[in-house]
């Protein structure tokens, strides 16, 4: 697997886990404290909250089974490429979806959730989308 | 009476919060600016140390750092009722979620 796949996975990845780990803790530190004002009352951030986990769930079930079929990928002999690209397409699929729900939480936030700004935010999905089909691609073809 | 006050004392028997959140019935946003000046103060002021020691400075971790100093007191406000609105609370939530964004996607990729 290309270097900068991992380096874009695990970015998008770390992202995930930071924004899980600030909002609980935000959430966690209104609960302890019995705080007057905790972000649980405004129901986007409960719902993403709850999405971005649903996500890492969903994330860490299909990345064990990437690692599987990573395991099981044959190459022929006399060939110097796999025969498929599905070590390469589980995970990357996963973790644009945590990334959409990650990236869709400021932005509603920011421009509300009409659908006047909607392309910004189809865009950015579409090229990560695109970075990952090349990066897939230039691993297994070469230079695209 | 000798001195003629402009504005009502605050009343202090409640305790120093009393008087905070009085001020703030006055000037409602003392308290964002409050927390613009924290994330200001490490932000820039990071920046420029970094500069002078090194040369360069690295913007998107001083941005994630300066956001996550700026949750905390956020969240020490939100203990209190008055001192806080939920709106600015989540401003500064999504401002650590944008920095995360900014910081780890700011790495340089070999390829690509």
């Amino acid at each position: 697997m290309a270097s900068s796949q991992i380096t874009l996975t695990v970015s998008l990845v770390m992202i995930a886990l930071f924004s899980i780990a600030i909002i609980g803790f935000a959430i966690n530190f209104g609960i302890d404290n019995d705080s007057s004002i905790i972000i649980t009352d405004d129901a986007e951030f409960s719902d993403s909250y709850t999405d971005m986990g649903a996500n890492l769930s969903t994330f860490k079930s299909d990345a064990e089974g990437t690692y599987s079929s990573i395991l099981d990928t044959t190459i022929e002999p006399g060939s110097d490429v796999a025969q498929s690209t599905g070590p390469f397409a589980i995970t990357p699929t996963n973790i644009i979806g945590v990334a959409k729900n990650i990236i869709y939480l400021p932005y509603k936030k920011i421009f509300g959730s009409g659908k006047g700004f909607g392309i910004f935010f189809t865009a950015l999905i579409a090229f990560l989308v695109l970075i990952f089909g090349l990066l897939i691609y230039k691993t297994l073809r070469g230079n695209p | 009476m000798f001195l003629e006050y402009l504005y009502n004392l605050p009343n202090a028997t409640e305790g120093a919060d009393a008087i905070v959140i009085q001020l703030l019935d006055s000037f409602p946003w003392m308290v964002s600016l409050i927390l613009f000046f924290v994330f200001l103060v490490v932000f820039l002021g990071g920046i420029t140390r970094q500069k002078i020691r090194t040369g360069t400075a690295d913007y998107s971790a001083w941005c994630i750092i300066a956001s996550i100093a700026t949750l905390l007191p956020a969240l020490l406000f939100s203990i209190t009722a008055g001192f806080i609105q939920l709106d600015w609370l989540i401003i500064v939530v999504t401002l650590n979620i944008l920095s995360a964004i900014w910081f780890f996607l700011d790495r340089k990729y070999t390829e690509v």
